[in-house]
């Protein structure tokens, strides 16, 4: 890959950091251990303000401790920074965080003034008194901010200094300041106990803060509301050693160009270390984040591997994934697996990027997960008249921060076009996006650029290159169009008490696509006026909001996203509408709110529903929407509605047993371990749904109208379980007893590992999937292959499952310990029933599901079926021990 | 049953009760295939003795330490001497309060000890109800392990530690909610880092259902909790638990790995009330020896490492620690204390006072001649619950006897005193 030239200006590169690395003790260990973290990133081809990551950090905070907490900006507004957009693109942004200022004049002198030229200098403004932040408990460090370049004459004794002399003059003042800051932080931060300076950034076109404290903390107490940027991150940490902490530590982390904060920790530190060592690197905050971001720099700035071979170099592709690829791409893979495996971070990780790509004037946000996919991570993508794409620890975040953006910024609404999860070192997408935010049209470095560009966009790619956009020619409603209502229209429906929801949606889906905004609005409002006035019809008119927000279907060139965000937003506002439980108002629904939750009692009367409007509660702890949920049922609720939820955590757990008459409907951005530990009741989700869901769970039935997450009913031990979308990673590990789940969509990997849930044709376990997904016309359509995961069904004993294949696309390489069976008649009378039920849940037809090229086939011929290999080893001891 | 049948094990249950007792006297000398260095046939016999009487052995044979020349064989405490003790007559408080935070119930054990997790399927019902009994008895704890909650325990939940382990078999919300205490079980020091095992043998219809898994096939719980790869999966973990029952103390069960001072200090932000690190001399004959003797920290180590650290974080007086795994002794649990835990969880003894030889084969289903770590119908009848319990009351009884002697002689009023006391412990080098 590199001829002798380029590997030996590498090897000079690597040399002119021994003098760095001499001396230098290697850490056996890391100092500092931390595993969770929240992280969210955004990217966006206009610039955001700093100030809406408030919101997703501030409902991520239960992901961190306030020990640690960080922001990186990239891509920035030369105004609000006062220089010019040349400066801007051309010096170094050298952030220092001086925990003692008293240091900074020997600092200045010694690292700064004598050797960059200093363009601009000022001192990061921030609040006077940190005690002012809420629950801020360490002082942040004062923050210096020099925009420069290197003296000339600095550059050229370091350039000879070093026989860098063959190298790119930009390249080797990029190493001169990477080398500078090294020396900054052995000075002034390592070597020294009292740690009183450190570098926080000074790559070009981007800034690092952080703190001991929280991420929204980082934002208030540097006053950086107002900063505008093309690519923003967040980090909320969860160290857990030692009781002082330094925001050394905090994330992100700096390699030159590019700040990575990381949710993880990997087994493997020393192992890192040791190879970055033997090229001359070593780490001075002893955190693997820090390790992780020199390993980046490495594999990019000295090796200038092209982005999809550092990406390989860290998450290599592995198994069945490799095999699967291209026969040339696997050779190189080969090649930098051989060179790199040992350095590849081994255990949990997901690193967020945020980079400048100073030569193609471009922005970068990359998000790469792991090979095994152990740590959450959701990506999103919305375009509209800009485009922004997202990754973070959780769905909700994603919400959060669009939600932020449309309140103060019409060209932005709270729903991505796409929300999907990455499949870790994989064949299909490499585990790895990235958003690139470009000049529109090329502007060549020699042209005088003057004032900052607004002509920008944003491409996602994956690991290979391939675009990811939302389905084209569709558009978002303006949403001045949407200020008055039409006074008619040709909404196509009347509705009222009498009125059958299902039948209406049938009759609406079809037209629904033909229909303007303005129609569609109107067609929403008038649903909300119609419950207005006739009390009846409240639910005939949730039911078929319900289903408009559900269902997936034709919608014509409107953005399927920005339709559900008005659903969304009448379902809304008709709960809103429910007498509150103080009322006198005869009522059979009835509302409830955070500050009224005292008010909870039982239902009186004909009272039969509950809506209870999810703001205001905290996601866990024992004021939370879960024990609201289990107060409400024990209350004698049956029938309880959860809305605009926002990470709302353990939503249906700890209803206990027998609860088989209560029914439960959320509605929002529902959290982790929903409907775990279920024993009774029945929950439906209208939306995707996050991870850890029904784990443990026991019987009643959960109806997810979206995609699910990570370990999907681990440990599950029944129930009955729909999902019209797809499972992320490890869905139904370790499941056993009865549990019964139809997924329409596919699973990332390891479905069904160590499956035990008896034999499916006496009462046992199965799942169903349908390897089916929609296309942007909303027809139902077959994914590429039914699964992708080179793991499927390993050291199963008991349940089975049922794949639509007809192509026979899942091969014997994916099974170990399954096999293949004939489908039998009794299969297929036993799945049948869960299929019809899957039906009347999603629209899913049956007839649909066994029509291939168009015509309709037998269930044998479409479906097949996978059990477990029967163990020859345990013949004898079956014999000898069912003797007694 | 039979009647023949019934007489059989009738005849067979007496003669292992007679063989017990008057192998305990130490009148037929020491059987030479008993035991090993650690649990040495002394040490067996003596808690039989004990078992039997309800007092410290009187048949002159070490019933202290074993002979592994290591770990708490080579610690010994440094009493004072006999005219500064204090007098045999004088109350000392052995109590110690599982909550130490400020949420949660408060709940006390009159003793610094309490039974460990052993599944149903690893050991019998009989023997779980054995223990079961003791535990509401003595007014402490014991858990139900990994496999699942049978409902003959009910009758004792407010004694009974609910086990969520990583296989995840037989929990339910039910028997999360009816535990006063419920356990994390994130690694078992006997095997750190390989998950729970029980070999198909073990797995008869009976232990299947319980598990909702199938007759006569192995389970292996996964090394991890799936759901929980880092600090802030582990607070949600434990934010779970407390929301499908918000009264429950909750306990986090580790290994002994190097960073275990962390991990202790993780565990209590995530919330955790009691932190058990269970080294690795514990473990049934089960347990493969390669990871009991070849994986983690040896737990004399990691105590005060975690006593330690957490008393340099001052959290330590927020959180309990109890050590386990290979705790034989009133001696051990005593020096465990003084190393800087609370208190101790005790497993093997418990099942030694049921009359375990200590054979290792105990992953067989019908390898445990006395009855214990088998499921078999019949084998397992060997044990009553009543017989059981009342054995394992009485070891416990001359353990406290002990216990006050200990500190008596180390001029200590209560137990609490003892937690941290290096100073009164010495090590005997060369194992004497």
């Amino acid at each position: 890959m590199m001829d002798d030239r380029q590997s030996a200006l590498v090897q000079q590169l690597i040399e002119s950091r021994r003098q760095l690395a001499k001396g230098r003790e290697l850490p056996t260990r890391k100092v500092e251990a931390e595993g969770g973290c929240g992280v969210i990133g955004v990217a966006s081809s206009v610039h955001i303000k700093a100030k809406h990551l408030l919101a997703p950090v501030l409902q991520m905070k239960n992901r961190g401790n306030g020990k640690g907490g960080g922001i990186a900006a990239v891509g920035l507004n030369p105004k609000q920074l006062g220089v010019s957009q040349a400066i801007l693109d051309e010096d170094y942004l050298l952030q220092i965080a001086y925990l003692d200022p008293s240091c900074r004049t020997q600092l200045e002198d010694e690292f700064i003034r004598s050797l960059l030229e200093v363009h601009h200098a000022n001192r990061v403004p921030s609040m006077e008194n940190y005690r002012d932040v809420e629950e801020l408990e360490v002082e942040p460090p004062q923050v210096w901010r020099y925009f420069c370049r290197v003296k000339p004459e600095a550059l050229d004794a370091f350039v000879e200094g070093n026989s860098l002399g063959e190298l790119d003059r930009h390249k080797a003042e990029d190493e001169f300041i990477f080398q500078n800051s090294f020396r900054i932080n052995s000075k002034f931060y390592a070597a020294d106990r009292d740690r009183k300076a450190f570098v926080l950034s000074h790559g070009r076109n981007m800034l690092v803060f952080k703190i001991v404290g929280y991420a929204q903390q980082v934002i208030q107490y540097y006053q950086l509301e107002e900063l505008e940027a093309h690519v923003l991150i967040g980090h909320q940490r969860y160290p857990t050693k030692g009781k002082v902490w330094h925001p050394g530590g905090s994330h992100p982390f700096i390699g030159l160009d590019e700040a990575l904060v990381h949710n993880g920790d990997f087994a493997n530190y020393y192992s890192i270390t040791e190879y970055l060592a033997q090229r001359n690197i070593v780490p001075l905050f002893l955190t693997d984040t820090e390790v992780s971001v020199l390993l980046f720099d490495l594999l990019n700035r000295v090796y200038e591997y092209p982005l999809e071979y550092v990406i390989e170099a860290l998450a290599p592709t592995t198994e069945r994934d490799l095999e699967m690829l291209p026969a040339e791409k696997r050779e190189t893979y080969r090649e930098i697996q051989d060179t790199h495996i040992h350095s590849s971070p081994d255990g949990p990780w997901f690193f967020i990027i945020g980079r400048t790509d100073a030569r193609r004037r471009q922005y970068q946000l990359l998000g790469i997960t792991d090979t095994s996919m152990l740590r959450p991570q959701v990506f999103a993508l919305q375009e509209g008249e800009t485009q922004i794409g997202f990754i973070a620890s959780e769905k909700q975040a994603i919400d959060a921060l669009l939600r932020s953006l449309q309140s103060e910024d019409s060209r932005f609404w709270s729903r991505a076009d796409l929300y999907w999860n990455a499949r870790g070192g994989s064949y299909t997408d490499g585990g790895a996006f990235i958003f690139t935010v470009k000049e529109q049209h090329h502007v060549g470095p020699d042209e005088a650029v003057g004032g900052s560009i607004q002509d920008r966009r944003l491409v996602c790619t994956d690991k290979f290159g391939t675009v990811i956009e939302p389905p084209k020619a569709k558009h978002r409603y303006d949403p001045a169009e949407l200020q008055s209502l039409p006074e008619s229209t040709n909404v196509p429906i009347k509705i009222d008490h009498h009125s059958d929801p299902d039948a209406l949606f049938r009759q609406l889906s079809s037209e629904i696509a033909e229909l303007d905004f303005r129609s569609f609005w109107y067609l929403c409002r008038s649903l909300v006026g119609v419950s207005r006035t006739d009390g009846h019809a409240w639910w005939s008119c949730i039911e078929l909001l319900t289903l408009l927000l559900d269902r997936i279907y034709s919608t014509g060139s409107k953005k399927r996203s920005s339709m559900l965000e008005l659903i969304e937003r009448c379902l809304y506002e008709i709960f809103d509408s429910f007498p509150s439980l103080a009322q006198g108002r005869e009522s059979s629904y009835r509302s409830i709110a955070w500050k009224k939750k005292t008010s909870l009692r039982p239902p009186k009367g004909s009272e039969q529903v509950l809506a209870c409007r999810a703001t205001g509660f905290p996601a866990e702890g024992p004021d939370s929407l879960a024990q609201f949920l289990v107060n409400a049922a024990k209350q004698g609720w049956k029938r309880v509605v959860l809305y605009d939820l926002r990470g709302h955590r353990f939503i249906g757990c700890g209803l206990g047993p027998e609860t088989s008459s209560l029914r439960v409907d959320v509605y929002g951005s529902s959290g982790d371990y929903l409907s775990s530990g279920l024993d009774g009741a029945e929950i439906h989700v209208h939306g995707s749904t996050q991870d850890q869901l029904a784990n443990i769970m026991k019987s009643g039935k959960l109806v997810i109208h979206g995609d699910t997450g990570q370990t999907f009913m681990y440990g599950a031990k029944g129930g009955d379980v729909y999902v019209l979308g797809s499972a992320a990673g490890r869905p139904l590990i370790n499941a056993v007893g009865r549990c019964r789940v139809v997924i329409n969509g596919t699973c990332l990997d390891y479905l069904a590992e160590s499956f035990m849930a008896g034999d499916p044709l006496n009462g046992g376990g199965f799942a169903v999937l349908n390897g089916m997904k929609y296309d942007p016309e909303g027809n139902l359509i077959e994914l590429d292959t039914p699964y992708p995961g080179g793991n499927l069904f390993s050291l199963a004993s008991g349940g089975a499952l049922y794949i639509r294949d007809p192509h026979k696309k899942v091969g014997v390489d994916q099974l170990n310990g399954g096999q293949f069976a004939e489908l039998t008649e009794r299969d297929w009378n036993l799945v049948l029933p869960y299929l019809k039920e899957n039906e009347k849940l999603f629209g899913i037809g049956v007839d649909a599901l066994l029509t291939v090229e168009g015509k309709r086939r037998n269930a044998e011929e479409v479906y097949r079926k996978i059990e477990p290999v029967h163990l020859a080893a345990l013949e004898p001891e079956e014999l000898e021990v069912s003797r007694f | 049953m039979t009647e023949v049948k019934l007489r059989v094990l009738q005849r067979h249950e007496e003669k292992i009760h007679r063989g017990l007792a008057e192998l305990a006297s130490g009148d037929y000398g020491i059987p030479e295939s008993l035991g090993n260095v650690r649990w040495t046939p002394e040490l067996l016999m003596t808690i039989w003795e004990q078992a039997g009487t309800g007092k410290p052995p009187t048949s002159g044979l070490e019933y202290k330490v074993g002979r592994s020349g290591g770990g708490f064989d080579a610690l010994d405490f440094r009493f004072a001497p006999e005219s500064e003790r204090i007098d045999e007559k004088e109350p000392v408080d052995l109590s110690l309060s599982l909550n130490r935070r400020r949420n949660g119930p408060p709940i006390e054990i009159p003793i610094p000890v309490y039974g460990a997790g052993m599944s149903f399927g690893s050991v019998s019902l009989q023997v779980m109800l054995s223990r079961a009994i003791t535990a509401k008895t003595l007014g402490i704890f014991t858990s139900t392990g990994e496999g699942g909650y049978p409902e003959p325990l009910a009758a004792y939940k407010d004694h009974i530690i609910t086990q969520v382990a990583t296989g995840l078999f037989g929990v339910r919300e039910e028997t999360i909610q009816r535990a006063r205490i419920v356990e994390l079980k994130y690694a078992q020091g006997a095997k750190p880092g390989l998950g729970g095992h029980l070999l198909g043998d073990k797995v008869n219809s009976d232990v299947a259902n319980m598990r909702e898994s199938l007759p006569w096939v192995s389970l292996f719980s996964p090394f991890p909790f799936h759901s929980v790869y880092s600090v802030e999966d582990h607070k949600k973990h434990v934010d779970w638990i407390k929301t499908v029952n918000p009264n429950a103390l909750v306990i986090v069960k580790v290994s002994t790995p190097v960073d275990v001072d962390m991990v202790a200090v993780g565990a209590y932000y995530a919330g955790a009330h009691i932190l058990n690190i269970d080294g690795g001399y514990g473990g049934t004959g089960a347990a493969p020896e390669i990871a009991k003797k070849n994986i983690a920290m040896p737990l004399e180590y990691a105590i005060p490492k975690v006593h330690k650290f957490l008393l340099k974080e001052g959290i330590r007086d927020q959180i309990v620690v109890m050590a386990s795994g290979g705790i034989r002794t009133a001696y051990d649990v005593a020096k465990a204390i003084a190393l800087g835990a609370d208190g101790c969880v005790i497993g093997s003894s418990e099942i030694v006072a049921l009359g375990c030889t200590y054979c290792s084969n105990c992953e067989r289903g019908r390898g445990c001649p006395i009855g214990i770590t088998t499921v078999d119908p019949e084998l397992s009848l060997l044990i009553k619950p009543d017989w059981g319990a009342q054995r394992i009351i009485n070891m416990y009884t001359s353990w406290q006897t002990q216990w006050h002697d200990i500190l008596r002689k180390l001029r200590l009023r209560s137990i609490k005193e003892l937690r941290g006391r290096y100073d009164l412990l010495r090590h005997l080098h060369d194992g004497r």
